[in-house]
């Protein structure tokens, strides 16, 4: 387990990298209406997500209403490819030991 | 070092990296932006074509006062269209507009849109290629005015640069499938004109032989574009806050 990153593996940051991932740009409204957690809950997993470097962060006005975009930096789509990588792995590992663990309690005569 | 939580493991109804792709959708499909301009650019068209119209009948009555106000107000609404096609003031309103129907629900672009716009930037054959579709649209006018050119061909005649137009336009900015819709039937409407079904307008509505393709089938794919996008964000709501409540209940979020 020591393998997985413990800032992607958080529910929500999991989440934020997977949409920001999908897009060019999205704001701080759109996560926050996709996900439905609060501002400060939003804010502070976007400030550990850019201190790690997998987001960039970009403040802007509009007009005068203050904007901020979010962007998956390429440190930060690396990171979650390689999350998915050692997921997939971890899951295969899992399924491997939950089919021999079942292939035992079934004993020998379960295939007949 | 402290073990993950094994949470994250636990197989899911649906993979989360389908919310990537859902994303992606929503993102491609929003076409809000587009209906702005096509609601502007069409008012103004429609604004001109009146002016024309009555320029050219106070020019024939006589009515030299109305036919310079009408010359006047063409030149104001032509520069009009031009700043809201071209100046950055134009797009920030429709920024402002879009921005004002779509809500709460934020801004997301799609992937590739930057790069969309860089190599736009650096396409100067672009502006010709604009003008070219309004000169031989032109063109075509002038030839069904001289009587050289059927009107009931002027559709099929305009597909000849239109369909190839939107598809460049298509291809160039990334849209999503929605805006295929306007040069498929473009051309199938062309199709069907030229090999004689009876799809024509009698008599002084034959007009809309061309303005129900030119802004009729681009309203219809913007359309569908928008309500995919209603779709593709409510997909995409549902697989991002799965599994997200018990994480908010146990950190004391609602």
């Amino acid at each position: 387990m020591s393998g997985l990153d413990k800032t992607i593996h958080e529910p929500a940051r999991l989440r934020i990298l997977t949409i920001l991932s999908g897009v060019d740009v999205a704001d701080f409204s759109f996560l926050l209406e996709t996900l439905g957690l609060t501002k400060g809950n939003l804010s502070s997993h976007m400030d550990r997500l850019e201190k790690a470097g997998y987001v960039d962060v970009r403040k802007s006005f509009k007009g005068k209403l203050p904007h901020t975009e979010f962007r998956l930096t390429p440190p930060g789509h690396e990171a979650l490819a390689s999350y998915w990588d050692d997921l997939d792995a971890i899951r295969a590992l899992q399924d491997t030991h939950s089919a021999a663990r079942n292939g035992r309690a079934a004993g020998p005569d379960a295939s007949t | 070092m402290g073990t993950c939580d094994m949470s994250n493991l636990k197989p899911e109804a649906s993979d989360p990296r389908e919310i990537a792709k859902w994303a992606e959708r929503y993102a491609r499909s929003r076409t809000i932006p587009f209906l702005v301009q096509w609601v502007f650019i069409t008012t103004l068209v429609v604004v001109l074509g009146a002016l024309s119209q009555g320029a050219i009948m106070a020019w024939k009555t006589g009515h030299s006062g109305l036919q310079w106000t009408c010359i006047l107000a063409i030149a104001v609404f032509t520069l009009t269209l031009l700043w809201f096609s071209i100046a950055k003031g134009g797009r920030r309103q429709v920024w402002h507009i879009s921005q004002w129907v779509y809500g709460r629900e934020g801004y997301a672009s799609p992937r590739g849109r930057r790069d969309a716009d860089k190599r736009a930037k650096r396409m100067t054959w672009l502006l010709p290629v604009g003008l070219g579709l309004g000169i031989y649209h032109l063109i075509g006018l002038v030839f069904v005015g001289l009587g050289h050119l059927d009107m009931r061909y002027l559709q099929p005649f305009s597909a000849l640069y239109m369909v190839p137009f939107l598809a460049m336009m298509i291809l160039s900015q990334r849209l999503g499938l929605w805006a295929w819709i306007w040069p498929v039937l473009y051309a199938v409407h062309a199709v069907l004109l030229f090999v004689g079904a009876p799809i024509d307008f009698p008599g002084f509505l034959r007009y809309l032989d061309i303005i129900i393709p030119v802004f009729g089938y681009g309203f219809l794919s913007m359309i569908v574009g928008h309500f995919y996008s209603r779709y593709a964000f409510r997909r995409l709501r549902s697989l991002a806050r799965v599994g997200l409540e018990d994480v908010l209940v146990e950190t004391g979020e609602e």
